[in-house]
């Protein structure tokens, strides 16, 4: 009480509406940094296992020796995201064609093909997930704090009316603690659009990544469809 | 052969610890900033003790100064019109008395005429305005005898925590003055209460934090200072100091030797 206009005094002195507004703002803010750090954390996390993938991946490993390690991974608990789930789609999908005699081999790479696409567009899903929820916080939470300010205001200058000297002192504790409701706002959008932006860009930058390796791998099926076909045409 | 999706369910290691961990940390950290940076140190409460109020009322005969035959039927009521109160209220002169203790010399000559030729020029019709005079008076002289000090403490380099203990000094006995004792007031009662300045001095609020127990003795003590109104010495104060003190403060009532 005797603390000079502090922040908690406004924040539990304010209307029912006004602490509304607030408490929805603080869940929004305390979301969107829960998501923000969690996205943090996915991404780092997709990067680097992208980066041991593709080193992997080009260091002349035989693909089906690479498929086998990816099983016993998996066999251990470990959860196989990213280049690595979408190689995995398409060698799977291709042996699995491969081994019918009768499949054209453009059918077959078509196939893998397909296989690899769905499980790019799964891996983009998986990162852009809760972004959506980002960009509404850092879209509506000014307005939301806003419209807290603006009630807030509106109660003050109403209390206003009663009295018969009007002071700003009698005002300002009331729009004072209104504006507690635009800086929370503010607080919780500002991060959540930083965040939007840099992970937006960053979803980008991985989806060009598995866009590329998709056509790389499928080069290397390619080559290899060809010569399978070719061997069965000379054995038969 | 294994088909199941592994995007059917959510991926094994999920990530929940740590950003929850971060989150409330974060706010947390927030919080105790904003609060630490705004809240300030534990700011000290201004304690009034009213202390006993020693009546010397003298009766004076009014044959004294009006030797006319007019008057001497009144001069009965007058004189019981001035006693009256102070048995009544145990205050209304003392209030002069009590109130200058940093010069009493000054104070208690002031009074003391100033009470006396009252009933002589229009005691009857409203004795009950000398009370309220007297309270302005000795205000007026304690907030010159305050100034004085205050100019004569920034000559002497005075800091700033003695100017604000002046002026805490002075709202106590600007308090006390107005301050009326209801009949069931006690030795011992106290009353914490919460009042909102503003720079010019103005009171804008004043409520009670922690009542006596007695609603009459909290309800005269915050008539005490709403009748104070403003203290518009403080506008004499550093508004830096005036926010660290004066902004909000408590105020201790605590009447104490009171006779009944």
């Amino acid at each position: 009480m005797e603390e000079q206009l502090s922040l908690l005094d406004l924040v539990f002195n304010a209307s029912f509406t006004v602490q509304l507004v607030m408490g929805l703002l603080l869940l929004a803010s305390m979301l969107s940094w829960y998501m923000i750090v969690q996205r943090f954390i996915y991404m780092r996390n997709a990067r680097d296992e992208m980066y041991v993938f593709e080193e992997r991946f080009w260091s002349g490993i035989d693909l089906s020796q690479l498929y086998r390690e990816g099983n016993e991974k998996s066999a251990d608990g470990h959860a196989i995201l990213g280049m690595e789930s979408i190689f995995r789609a398409g060698f799977k999908e291709f042996s699995r064609l491969a081994k019918q005699s009768g499949m054209d081999s453009e059918a077959v790479l078509e196939g893998s093909r397909r296989a690899m696409r769905v499980a790019m567009m799964r891996e983009e899903e998986r990162l852009e997930r809760h972004l959506a929820f980002l960009a509404s916080v850092g879209s509506t939470s000014p307005y939301i704090g806003l419209f807290g300010t603006v009630w807030g205001i509106m109660h003050s200058f109403r209390g206003l009316a009663n009295a018969t000297q009007a002071t700003l002192a009698t005002v300002a504790p009331g729009i004072s603690e209104a504006l507690v409701a635009t800086a929370m706002g503010l607080f919780a959008a500002i991060p959540a659009v930083l965040a939007y932006n840099r992970f937006a860009a960053k979803v980008e930058v991985f989806s060009n990544r598995y866009d590329t390796f998709v056509d790389e791998f499928s080069g290397i099926l390619n080559r290899q469809v060809y010569a399978l076909r070719s061997r069965e045409r000379g054995e038969g | 052969m294994n088909t199941a999706s592994i995007y059917a369910k959510p991926v094994a290691p999920r990530i929940v610890l740590r950003p929850a961990l971060a989150t409330v940390l974060l706010h947390g950290l927030l919080l105790y900033v904003l609060t630490a940076n705004l809240a300030g140190p534990e700011r000290e409460s201004v304690r009034v003790t009213p202390v006993p109020k020693v009546i010397n009322a003298r009766l004076v005969d009014i044959s004294e100064f009006r030797p006319k035959p007019k008057p001497k039927p009144q001069a009965k009521p007058k004189p019981k019109a001035t006693a009256k109160p102070a048995p009544k209220k145990s205050s209304p002169k003392p209030v002069a008395k009590a109130a200058p203790k940093p010069a009493p010399s000054t104070a208690k000559a002031k009074p003391a005429p100033k009470a006396a030729p009252a009933p002589k020029v229009e005691a009857a019709p409203e004795p009950r305005i000398t009370r309220e005079e007297l309270a302005a008076i000795a205000r007026a002289e304690l907030a010159r005898t305050v100034a004085e000090e205050a100019a004569a403490e920034v000559e002497a380099t005075a800091t700033a925590e003695e100017m604000a203990a002046s002026y805490a000094s002075l709202i106590q006995q600007t308090v006390i003055n107005y301050w009326s004792r209801p009949p069931s007031a006690r030795n011992g009662m106290e009353a914490l209460l919460a009042i909102q300045l503003i720079p010019t001095g103005e009171v804008v609020s004043v409520s009670v934090l922690k009542s006596s127990g007695n609603t009459a003795f909290d309800r005269s003590a915050i008539n005490a200072v709403e009748k104070a109104g403003s203290f518009p010495e403080l506008k004499n104060l550093p508004s830096r100091e005036f926010e660290k003190t004066f902004r909000r403060f408590r105020l201790l009532f605590r009447p104490e030797d009171l006779r009944y």
